[in-house]
Order: C-alpha cells, then sequence, then structure tokens
C-alpha cells in the first residue's frame, strides 16, 4: 500500500514538474519573439550641442524642475549661467568622447571635482556652469549618491521608439552627486521620474532621447532633472 | 510566564547552607528554608520588571528609530559649531548687503544713464524676483540660523550622551539580566541570593547611569533642541528654504552675469565697480564659497525629516532618564524585598543582643 502510494506522488510529482517546465519554455519563447523586434543600440549616441530657440532649446539640454511641479509647466530652476535666452534651459556641449556610450561605463574621474566643486566628469558632456559651478554627467558602476550596484546604460529600438535604461546617469556638482536615472537605482520611479522614451531613424541614425528623474536626497530633493538629448547614433565602441 | 514551583514535601537536610551555619552548624531543611522564609513575590515583580525592560524598546520601536536619531546628529555635527554658524550668518547678511546697495546705489548709478528701475526689472527678472522676496527669504533665514544657534548648547549636549544606537540596548541588556537572574533564582533557590545580588547592581547601575552620563541635564536639552526644530525639520520647511535657495542663486546670477557687466558696459572700470559698489562685488567674490557652505546644510536639513519624525516619535526627552532610575529602583527594592527571612530574623536577634 505505501509503496504504491509512492509510486503515486513520484507521478504526480513529475508530472507537474515536466508541466511547468512546457509553461516556462512556452513563456521563454515569447520573450524570444519580442526580442527578436527590439533591437539594441550598442555604441555612442553622439550628442549635438544645445542651442537656444524661440520657444525654448534643441539639442542637447536639461532643465530643473522645482518641488511641486509638472513637466509641462515648471516651475523651473532658473540656471544664470545658462547661454540660453530661456535660463531655464541649460544647454550642453559634447564631453570627450562625444556622448552617451551603451552597455560600458563612464565612470567619474577621481577626483570627481576641483576645490570649489566644479564637477571634472566631462566624457558625456563638458561640465556645465550651474549657478556658478560646473556639473558634470557619468555613468558609474555603483551609483555615487546611493552607493547602489546598477547595470551599464542600455537602449534599444522598435519601429523608430527607443526604450532603455539609464540608472546610471549621474549629475556632480558642488561636491555632491544626485541620481538622475531611469529608473532610480532602488528600480522605482519617484514622482515625476518617466521611463525612457525616444525616437530613432535607422537611415540616418538620429535620435532623440528624454526623460525626467526626481532627485531624491539631498539639497535638492523634489527637485526632477529634465534631460533632452539629441543627436546621431555611432554603432560600435 | 513564570510558573510557580509546587511547595517542597520532602526535608533533606543541607548541613552546608548559610541558614545551617548560623545556626551553629545544625541542619536545616530546605523545605523550610524555601517555601517558609523566602518571598517569592518580589522576584517575580523582579522578573515583570525584566520583561518590561526588555519591551520597552521594542513597544516603542527603539531599535528602528534611536538609529535614525544618531544619524540625525551625526550629519548635523558638521554644522553645528559656532564658527560654521557664524559664516552661515554672515552669508545671508552679505547676500542682505548686496541686495540693498542694488536696490539703492546700483539703481542710482542707472538711473543716472537713464535706466529706470522698471527697466532692470525687465531686463533682470531673476533679481527682481530675489528683491521682492528678500525681506521674506531675509527674516525666515535669519530666524532659522538664529534658532538652529539657539540650540548649539542644547545639540551638544545631546551629542554628548552615548551613541543613540546604544539606547534601546541599556533597556534590553538590563531587562534581560533582570529577568534572568529572577527566574534563575525563582527555579534554582540555591542561587536564591546570587539571584539577588544581580538584580540589586543591575537596579543600582540603572538608577547611577543617568547620573553617570549627566541625562539629568542633557536629556532636558535635547528636549529643548527638538522643540525648535519641529519647525524646521518638516517637509515643507525644506522646500520653503530649496525655493529661497532657488531665488538667491538666480538673483545672485543677474547680479553677477547681468549688472555688473551692465555697469562695465556703462563705462565704469572693475576697479570702480569693486569701489562703488563693494556689498555686491564681495558676493560676487564669495558666492561660490557660499554655495560650498549653504548647500550641503540645506542637503542635511532635507534628508534629516524622516530621521527627526522617527526621534520625536519617541516619548519626550526628559522622561529618558527616569526610565532608568524608576525601573532601577525598583530593581533594587524587589532585590531587598526578596531577602531571605532567616537573615534577616538572624540578624535582628544579633541587633537585640
Amino acid at each position: 500500500m505505501r509503496k504504491r502510494d509512492t509510486i503515486v506522488a513520484v507521478v504526480v510529482g513529475l508530472s507537474v514538474v515536466v508541466l511547468a517546465g512546457c509553461s516556462s519554455s512556452s513563456t521563454a519563447t515569447s520573450t524570444t519573439a519580442t526580442a527578436a523586434g527590439r533591437q539594441a543600440l550598442v555604441g555612442t549616441f553622439r550628442l549635438t550641442a544645445g542651442t537656444s530657440t524661440a520657444s525654448g532649446a534643441t539639442g542637447t539640454y536639461f532643465r530643473m524642475i522645482q518641488p511641486n511641479g509638472t513637466l509641462a509647466s515648471g516651475p523651473y530652476f532658473d540656471n544664470p549661467d545658462s547661454t540660453a535666452t530661456d535660463k531655464s534651459y541649460t544647454l550642453q556641449v559634447p564631453g570627450t568622447a562625444g556622448g552617451l556610450v551603451t552597455d560600458r561605463f563612464q565612470p567619474n574621474p577621481s577626483p570627481a571635482f576641483d576645490a570649489s566643486g566644479n564637477a571634472l566628469a566631462g566624457a558625456i558632456v563638458a561640465p556645465t556652469p550651474f549657478s556658478a559651478i560646473a556639473f558634470g554627467i557619468s555613468t558609474d558602476a555603483t551609483d555615487p549618491q546611493t552607493g547602489k550596484s546598477v547595470p551599464a546604460p542600455s537602449i534599444s529600438f522598435e519601429n523608430g521608439k527607443i526604450t532603455g535604461q539609464l540608472e546610471s546617469w549621474t549629475a556632480s556638482w558642488n561636491k555632491l552627486y544626485f541620481n538622475q536615472g531611469s529608473p532610480k537605482p532602488d528600480g522605482t520611479s519617484p514622482g515625476l521620474t518617466s521611463p525612457v522614451p525616444g525616437t530613432y531613424d535607422s537611415a540616418t541614425h538620429a535620435f532623440v532621447i528624454t526623460w525626467a528623474s526626481e532627485i531624491v536626497g539631498g539639497p535638492f530633493n523634489g527637485f526632477t532633472g529634465y534631460w533632452h538629448l539629441q543627436g546621431t547614433f555611432a554603432p560600435g565602441n | 510566564m513564570i510558573k510557580a514551583r509546587p511547595p517542597m514535601t520532602s526535608t533533606t537536610f543541607v548541613p552546608e547552607s548559610g541558614a545551617a551555619a548560623r545556626t551553629g552548624g545544625l541542619p536545616v531543611p530546605v523545605a523550610t528554608v524555601a517555601a517558609g522564609r523566602r518571598r517569592r513575590w518580589p522576584m517575580i515583580v523582579a522578573a515583570v520588571l525584566g520583561a518590561a525592560l526588555v519591551t520597552m524598546p521594542l513597544a516603542f520601536g527603539m531599535f528602528s528609530k534611536t538609529p535614525k536619531g544618531a544619524v540625525m546628529l551625526s550629519e548635523f555635527h558638521p554644522f553645528m559649531t559656532t564658527a560654521r554658524l557664524d559664516g552661515f550668518q554672515t552669508d545671508i547678511r552679505q547676500i542682505d548687503a548686496a541686495v540693498k546697495e542694488n536696490k539703492t546705489s546700483i539703481t542710482q548709478q542707472f538711473a543716472s544713464a537713464g535706466v529706470t528701475r522698471a527697466d532692470l526689472d525687465t531686463r533682470f527678472p531673476s533679481l527682481a524676483s530675489l528683491d521682492a522676496q528678500w525681506p521674506t527669504i531675509n527674516s525666515d533665514m535669519t530666524d532659522l540660523l538664529n534658532k538652529v544657534q539657539g540650540n548649539l548648547g542644547n545639540y551638544q549636549a545631546i551629542d554628548a550622551l552615548p551613541s543613540f544606537r546604544l539606547f534601546p540596548w541599556f533597556f534590553a541588556v538590563p531587562g534581560v539580566l533582570i529577568l534572568g537572574s529572577a527566574v534563575v533564582a525563582l527555579r534554582r533557590l540555591r542561587l536564591w541570593r546570587p539571584g539577588r545580588w544581580a538584580i540589586a547592581i543591575v537596579g543600582i547601575g540603572l538608577v547611577i547611569a543617568p547620573a553617570a552620563f549627566q541625562m539629568f541635564q542633557r536629556a532636558p536639552d535635547g528636549g529643548r533642541m527638538m522643540s525648535s526644530f519641529k519647525t524646521i525639520e518638516t517637509t515643507g520647511s525644506v522646500v520653503k528654504i530649496q525655493d529661497y535657495f532657488a531665488t538667491m542663486a538666480s538673483g545672485q546670477g543677474d547680479l553677477r552675469l547681468g549688472v555688473v557687466p551692465a555697469l562695465e558696459e556703462g563705462g565704469l572700470s572693475g576697479s570702480q565697480v569693486a569701489e562703488r559698489f563693494p556689498a555686491v562685488t564681495t558676493l560676487d567674490r564669495n558666492w561660490v564659497r557660499i554655495l560650498n557652505d549653504l548647500t550641503p546644510m540645506i542637503g542635511a536639513m532635507s534628508d534629516n525629516v524622516p530621521n527627526y519624525r522617527a526621534i520625536a516619535s519617541l516619548p519626550p526627552f526628559p522622561l529618558f532618564p527616569w526610565f532608568f532610575v524608576m525601573p532601577g529602583l525598583l530593581a533594587i527594592g524587589a532585590s531587598l524585598l526578596a531577602r531571605d527571612r532567616t537573615e534577616q530574623s538572624y540578624n535582628q536577634q544579633q541587633g537585640e543582643s
């Protein structure tokens, strides 16, 4: 009697395992099918310098929305050092690497600041004055603000639409670090933090990537950075 | 849960017991000593007291809250010095002087060239905004800094206490010792006396600790600091300061990058600008240092709002010394009341003879 029970239990157990295996393999197949249409963009997103326009700015620029503001109407932090007509736009120029590199990091140098607190990270964009002190951008394996490990930037496209993650995107200013990634290093998207959408023309390699990321902690806690990257993608590292 | 032991029925003789020794070497039945000459209830009270001490930090959430207090004190530490706080006051006075100079002598300088105040406000909107908001900003920032500076002594007093992280253990460890000693004494009668002593010693430690750490002076000081910071360490207050910071930064930018170049375009040399408008020149020269100073302070204020809330939700600071003294006295009392009656009657007899 006991022996028969054991056999039944083994058969039932094996059936469950086999069924579970079938189920997971069908999931894997659908994921693969999804991934097949989406292509990773591995290389350098070469940035076009920001320029002031009648309606604001174009190219690569940054805006900072004050706490309780909105993406559409601010209020924005006016950067007195901005070269744009509208001081809420901080125009940026490409750094020494020409722009953002995916699948690997562009970390902060050491030291990351000069004695006055000007950021020295200049690979992605050139350090840009922000209220008398220059800020820089980097992507570090360990987020310098939270100390959490984050993945290297990854961006892909499908049907001309870009998606991706820029968890490691960090602004450095005045000897302080502000994670400006999306999602945040803990995987959340607090406040106005938005995904990383954009457009990509596979014929011309022209791209536009925009996202918003709320600052969590520090003197600008609750402010939101809005990033607008524009330029041409150069495949390969 | 302490289970009372059933009364002993056997009459085992233990000639080496203390009671026997004091009766001239005659053996004394354990049952007589245990059941008849020892009060169990003070030991039970001690056990309950120990359990309460262990439970208290858990009930108040001290294990999660006090480390936040330690973080808050540590993050405030770099700013809580007379020199640093005086420096913040100087920063605000420099901004005040520059704003006033802009409204008076600089406006007059432009007026002499036919540029009106309205023209300037249109040309330098961030500076106009700073001008308009400055009385409120100045008053609020000065009030905040005065409050913080007024609590420097209170902060130093509380910072001189042992780390906040240890506080739950200051209750839990004595609690475990008292509870353990009481339970052991109740279960093993031969350990009654060491148990009593252990409880008494822990009780004395609890009574002495607040005095040793000067908690009777420092805890009320900490309470005063917490009360003063009640209006500072709030999200609303921090957002207001951030807003002021943005206004000051943008306004100063207009002064540095707009007004001063405009004055120079109007025919003044750099040295003439410096000579005629010393407050604006000083502010421009010191602006980066002011940012280096103020920004981390705002960051510390902002980051510690949840830490402050956690600490503020604990019982009032001035009560803390009593949280040690009262259990300590109870433990000593329980230990005394749990004395062996044989000892007491013997001592009394010795006293009478």
